[in-house]
């Protein structure tokens, strides 16, 4: 017999998803305002920006960017902002010529599968060890904090160029730069595949040998907590075996770490920037700077929209990811 | 109030250490610097030796020099990006906190909000609307840095106070008729010290590395001296591919022992406040010395006789 | 009272437990020595400092770290399959405690809203230790069991459905017992289980637990510092204080008679549910810093008794009147000229009847 969904669990998960929709809103809304906030006329304004630098093309996308009307009514304009928005169209790329939308859409994929892949592997092995450390507290084993400590604290982008200094350029063990073999043609052919997955070694193993660290201390503070509560005591004294009093705790213990997966899916996000810098990776990151870099404002806000609710998203995948976990935000508390 | 007993542990006392040295550099590594480092004058990409201790770079500058000037900078603007964070973080979390009501609504959501934006690339967006000449300027950059960087210790700070709201001192204070503003800042903010140095280490942590990161991207003044641009440079010129470790590692080392050193710190703040992280009896060194075999497991209390002890006491 | 030959179930010679090792040591439990028989009920009866709960998690091994054993027998004598072997708990392996844990000897910890996993239903714990006694067993036999085990403790089936945050504290108290009771141990222990909860709760499972023992004939020991509650329960109460016995009796006799002024302070610190009202007065003062203790008897510093011996010596346990009391007080030491106060003297009125 399934009780009601009455409890507070319900109407936490609301308020959470209102705050994203608000953030949601506020993103974009700044998006609107920022540019015209610059002293005069947008139009003029982003001309003068890039001094002269401007072609015919230029012109007709920014003018596209902002519409007809700049003399209406702001309102108006946002909700010709808003129209576009529900249109796909996200304006044109000043220095690209085409659609912003279509630019986004063709790189996005390699910033995902990247970060993705390394923020799931860098999860799993992280907190498998945090789990191990944990519980094997009081041992030699703790001399690994200071290690890990350290590790988490060498700024990912330094940490990059290490292993591209010891392995790409010394030991030419791998390629350097690129997501696949320039030679080859994409598209699903044996050969490409292995050459996309070989190029994304070095970035790949970057980004989880940075966020490991992190992900082992903050599972290992969490498993020393959790094997401190009483039900864990209960389980050794009920003569459980070892093994398995373990996993009883972990199981306990992981639940803040996937709330944590959220918050980390945004750092992971801006550590692609550096990902693509470095290893001159495409996708979203490096889109972004050289758009900062020539000052390419439709983009760069598409761009900036796009991250926001991939964040975004992460973020209520987490929340319910958390929801379905724990049973104490279910259902209510009899006390 | 509890007893501020500062935990003496050796990962606290190093981090001390560690951080200590790199405020002095801060105070005095632009005059101890033995050149200056936009000195383009020596012999470009020399290995380290006695007259150039980190080498040079491609462009012929002492990497050192580079090291040193660099060193305030950085630690400047992550200091006051810090601070000011962590005032901003302190006046929202203490007063959502305590106040509630609709107050505490409408800056929890603001600060939920700032958590859920992705740090860094809203820092990108928004020093590339700042004009060409405030971008230069460090002191904006912290600022902006702070600006974006205060949610986290709000949010904690926040928790912090709901629950202390309730305790029978602030009660008391309550009803003897303290003024709000003296109670949140006489009797509980002194009982939020510990998480609010936790805080201020952290967000200066995070200041040093969003700078030192933007800086790396070249979105700073480039001409400005601090360990992200020199790695930027060292970036732009392909410094890894020539396998120039000595202009590569100084820098990132030491944005690494730095923040080290603050987390070191911070461990120590963790385990003052949550005891149960403090190693609870011997480090493995101490038991050999005592003579048990291995950690005490769970469930498993270790007999260990005095007579034994009383022995290898005398022995 | 039984007329039962005294089978033995528990023997604690000299126990000592330490929190701490060499110069920072701290005694917490010293020299405790007890005997338990088969169905008795022992209970121990201090304030929160005083070592109860130490001599009962340092005896059964699940003490935490920094705990240590540091001197003593703990022999516990199985029964069932494995009777009559006496089983050596300060010398046995890792693996020979799990198979005398739970199934000999169970323990109810003090607040079941911690010591049950949030995470799981109660069922699913129930299985555990059942799938465990019983490899062979099947699933549905198995849940039959655990309703039988709620129902012993007046629960019904349903409440295996429940994740504990959904029970109400005497539910989830009851489940605690039902679930030592799980594998029929023959000791129980019970640490402060009511505690947590309202008074009229508390009684009603102490006398639950009463009937259970009346039925399944298990021993206990009751650890809890509200003497009165184990009036009617115990057999036996040993009251602690800093680590140490001061007082050892046969229940009625404590509650109607008691010796140690400590004793004496700890019932006036509870009010009888019924009778006539009774001047509250408590103990003055709070229990000893046990890194620095008072020299001499412990409880001086607070004892409205305490004269000059009891500054410098401290009074070893002594039986006193027929061997079936002791008490660790000067005042009965037979060498003492010291008055003793009317309360604590074999001329007190009982108590019994006033109320428990």
């Amino acid at each position: 017999m399934r009780r009601q969904w009455a409890g507070s669990g319900m109407r936490t998960a609301l308020r959470r998803l209102s705050i994203y929709l608000f953030t949601a809103w506020a993103t974009i809304t700044a998006n609107f305002i920022l540019p015209r906030l610059m002293p005069g006329n947008p139009i003029e304004q982003l001309i003068g920006k890039l001094q002269g630098r401007v072609t015919p093309e230029m012109i007709a996308a920014i003018k596209a960017q902002f519409g007809q009307g700049l003399n209406e009514p702001m309102w108006v304009q946002y909700g010709h902002y808003w129209g576009q928005l529900f249109h796909g169209d996200l304006g044109i790329s000043i220095t690209l010529s085409a659609p912003v939308s279509q630019v986004l859409s063709s790189q996005m994929w390699w910033t995902i599968g990247l970060i993705g892949t390394a923020a799931v592997v860098s999860f799993i092995i992280g907190t498998a060890l945090g789990v191990l450390f944990g519980w094997t507290r009081g041992s030699r084993a703790d001399s690994i904090i200071p290690v890990a400590t350290f590790l988490q604290s060498v700024p990912y982008y330094f940490l990059g160029t290490i292993l591209i200094m010891l392995f790409a350029g010394t030991l030419h063990l791998f390629p350097i730069m690129g997501a696949y073999d320039s030679s080859l043609n994409p598209g699903w052919s044996w050969a490409y595949i292995a050459s996309v997955l070989r190029y994304a070694e070095l970035p790949l193993t970057s980004i989880v040998l940075s966020s490991l660290a992190g992900w082992m201390l903050g599972m290992r503070n969490m498993m020393v907590t959790t094997v401190s509560e009483d039900f864990v005591l209960m389980a050794v004294a009920k003569g459980l075996p070892r093994r398995r009093v373990m996993w009883h705790a972990a199981r306990n213990a992981v639940l803040p770490s996937v709330a944590n997966l959220a918050l980390t899916i945004g750092l992971l996000v801006s550590g692609s920037l550096l990902v693509e810098q470095i290893f001159n990776y495409p996708g979203v990151g490096n889109l972004l700077v050289s758009a900062v870099g020539n000052e390419d404002y439709p983009l760069l806000q598409g761009i900036f929209l796009m991250i926001t609710f991939t964040v975004l998203g992460a973020n209520l995948l987490a929340d319910i990811l958390y929801y379905v976990l724990d049973p104490r935000t279910r259902t209510a508390s009899v006390n | 109030m509890r007893s501020m007993r500062v935990p003496r542990s050796p990962k606290v006392l190093v981090g001390l250490c560690i951080l200590g040295i790199f405020i002095l550099l801060t105070l005095i590594g632009p005059w101890i610097a033995p050149y200056d480092p936009n000195d383009t004058s020596f012999v470009p990409n020399l290995r380290p030796s006695w007259q150039h201790l980190f080498g040079t770079t491609t462009l012929g500058q002492d990497v050192v020099s580079q090291l040193l000037v660099g060193c305030r900078v950085t630690m400047v603007v992550g200091f006051i990006a810090g601070s000011l964070a962590t005032i901003i973080s302190l006046v929202v979390g203490l007063t959502a906190g305590y106040i509630g009501g609709r107050t505490d609504e409408g800056l929890s959501l603001l600060s939920n909000v700032f958590l859920a934006i992705p740090g860094l690339p809203l820092l990108i967006v928004i020093n590339s609307y700042l004009p060409a000449g405030e971008q230069a300027n460090p002191l904006v950059v912290g600022l902006v840095i702070a600006l974006t960087g205060w949610a986290w210790g709000a949010r904690v700070l926040r928790a912090q106070t709901m629950s202390l709201r309730d305790r029978d001192f602030v009660e008391a204070a309550r009803i003897i008729g303290e003024s709000r503003w003296r109670i949140m800042l006489g009797e509980i903010g002194p009982n939020l010290l510990p998480i609010i140095a936790a805080s201020f280490l952290f967000t200066i942590l995070y200041s040093v590395g969003v700078y030192t990161t933007l800086a790396f991207l070249g979105l700073t003044n480039v001409s400005t001296w601090n360990w992200g641009t020199m790695l930027y440079w060292a970036q732009t010129n392909n410094a890894a591919l020539a396998n120039e470790w000595w202009w590569l590692a100084p820098p990132g080392i030491a944005i690494a022992l730095v923040g080290t050193s603050l987390a070191l710190i911070n461990f120590g703040i963790d385990e003052f406040i949550n005891p149960r992280l403090r190693a609870a009896g011997l480090t493995a060194r101490q038991r050999r010395r005592v003579g048990m075999a291995r950690r005490p497991r769970l469930g498993f209390t270790p007999v260990h006789r005095s007579e034994e002890i009383k022995k290898e006491a005398s022995s | 009272m039984k007329e039962d030959p005294f089978v033995p179930v528990l023997d604690v010679t000299n126990l000592s437990v330490d929190y701490g090792y060499g110069d920072d040591a701290v005694r917490a439990v010293s020299s405790v020595s007890f005997s338990l028989g088969r169905s008795q009920v022992l209970g121990v009866a201090g304030e929160s400092g005083s070592g109860k709960s130490t001599l009962v998690y340092g005896l059964t091994r699940l003490l935490r770290a920094p705990g240590v054993i540091t001197s003593g027998e703990v022999t516990l004598h199985l029964a069932g399959e494995r009777k009559g072997e006496a089983f050596n708990l300060l010398t046995a392996s890792e693996d020979e405690l799990r198979q005398v844990r739970w199934s000999q000897v169970s323990i109810v910890m003090q607040s079941a809203l911690n010591a049950l996993n949030p995470l799981r239903r109660v069922g699913k714990e129930f299985d555990e230790i059942l799938r465990r006694h019983d490899r062979t067993s099947s699933k549905t036999s198995r849940q039959e069991r655990a309703i039988e085990l709620l129902s012993l403790v007046g629960l019904a089936a349903d409440r295996l459905q429940r994740f504990p945050h959904e029970l109400s504290g005497g539910q989830r108290q009851r489940v605690m017992i039902a679930m030592a009771l799980a594998l029929g141990p023959e000791l129980v222990i019970m640490d402060e289980p009511t505690t947590a909860l309202d008074v009229v709760t508390q009684r009603e499972i102490v006398s639950e637990l009463y009937e259970l023992r009346q039925k399944l004939g298990f021993a206990m020991i009751f650890i809890t510092h509200d003497l009165s509650l184990l009036v009617e329960l115990a057999d036996e109460i040993m009251v602690m204080y800093a680590g140490e016995i001061v007082e050892r009796a046969p229940a009625v006799e404590l509650y109607g008679a008691p010796r140690h002024p400590y004793t004496l302070g700890l019932m006036n610190s509870f009010p009888p549910l019924q009778g006539d009202r009774v001047h509250m007065t408590g103990i003055p003062g709070s229990p000893p810093n046990l890194k620095s203790p008072p020299g001499g008897c412990a409880f001086h510093p607070r004892c409205p008794s305490a004269h000059d011996r009891c500054r410098t010596q401290a009074p070893p346990l002594a039986t006193i009147e027929d061997g079936h009391r002791s008490v660790a007080c000067w005042l009965h030491d037979s060498s003492s000229t010291e008055a003793v106060p009317v309360s604590l003297s074999r001329r007190a009125t009982s108590r019994i009847g006033q109320g428990a």
